[in-house]
């Protein structure tokens, strides 16, 4: 839906149209978005227009590479942390085991 | 939609080599002290972690984005070998640990459903450790996963021995 919506703004209907679920369902689904402010939904006459918040779409690249991207960059940040529980220990005298 | 089509298991392997005995890799790891200073990307702060490190136990952590956005990380756990291994599920939660559609936070998660996370503790012998994340791993293979570093230390042992014999 997202990758539809990152096309530019579509309606209620036309984003209901490419999915084999009903119109209710994708209703919620845009809902939520909504809540989350990813999407902007407009009226336009009888037809509901979604379009993208162009800052969520940024955040959406942000995060194409997440899984990975989080567990790198977690490490990098480890590093440092272990780093200096090292020094802390070497510092108190090194003391094993809890 | 989008975060339905990835329905083919593709495996994530991230390594570390750290300068640190294995004990405290393994500390920093599963005491939420040190998890909130390293938990999430870069410029990702964690304000808050609640850890029930044990098997059908669960770690809750808020990571916070540089604009100031808080997600919210529950994992749970179904597997612990001490200072070797951690089998564990991750997912976007809400701030009460309960799983939540990614997507609602506009955020294209790669995770399979059913898939766990493995992550391997290897003592390098030289007070260096090396760990390995490996992400979304079914768990028939999760299980087995751990094999390998045994093997790799049954190894090192066989070298040291036929080393100290080749002297």
């Amino acid at each position: 839906m997202i990758e539809r919506l990152s096309q530019g703004p579509v309606s209620v209907r036309g984003l209901t149209e490419p999915f084999a679920v009903s119109q209710q369902m994708i209703s919620k689904h845009i809902a939520c978005l909504v809540r989350a402010r990813i999407v902007i939904k407009t009226k336009r006459g009888r037809e509901s227009i979604c379009r993208l918040r162009p800052e969520a779409i940024k955040t959406v690249s942000d995060w194409a590479i997440s899984y990975r991207q989080f567990w790198e960059e977690s490490f990098d940040k480890l590093d440092v942390v272990v780093k200096q529980m090292k020094k802390e220990e070497s510092r108190d005298g090194r003391k094993h085991g809890e | 939609m989008a975060e339905n089509t990835a329905n083919e298991t593709e495996r994530m392997v991230v390594t570390r080599v750290f300068d640190a005995p294995r004990e405290l890799v393994w500390k920093a790891w599963t005491d939420p002290k040190y998890v909130m200073q390293w938990w999430g990307p870069k410029g990702f702060t964690a304000p808050y972690c609640e850890m029930d490190f044990r098997v059908g136990g669960k770690l809750l952590c808020c990571m916070k984005a540089p604009d100031g956005q808080e997600f919210w990380n529950a994992v749970e756990y179904h597997e612990i070998v001490p200072y070797e291994k951690i089998v564990s599920l991750m997912y976007f939660s809400d701030s009460k640990g309960n799983k939540i559609d990614p997507a609602q936070l506009g955020i294209e998660h790669e995770s399979v459903d059913g898939a766990y996370d493995v992550t391997l503790f290897e003592d390098l012998g030289n007070g260096q450790t090396k760990l390995t994340f490996i992400g979304n791993e079914p768990m028939e293979s999760a299980k087995n996963s751990g094999q390998l570093e045994g093997w790799n230390q049954i190894l090192d042992k066989i070298a040291a021995v036929v080393e100290a014999l080749a002297k």
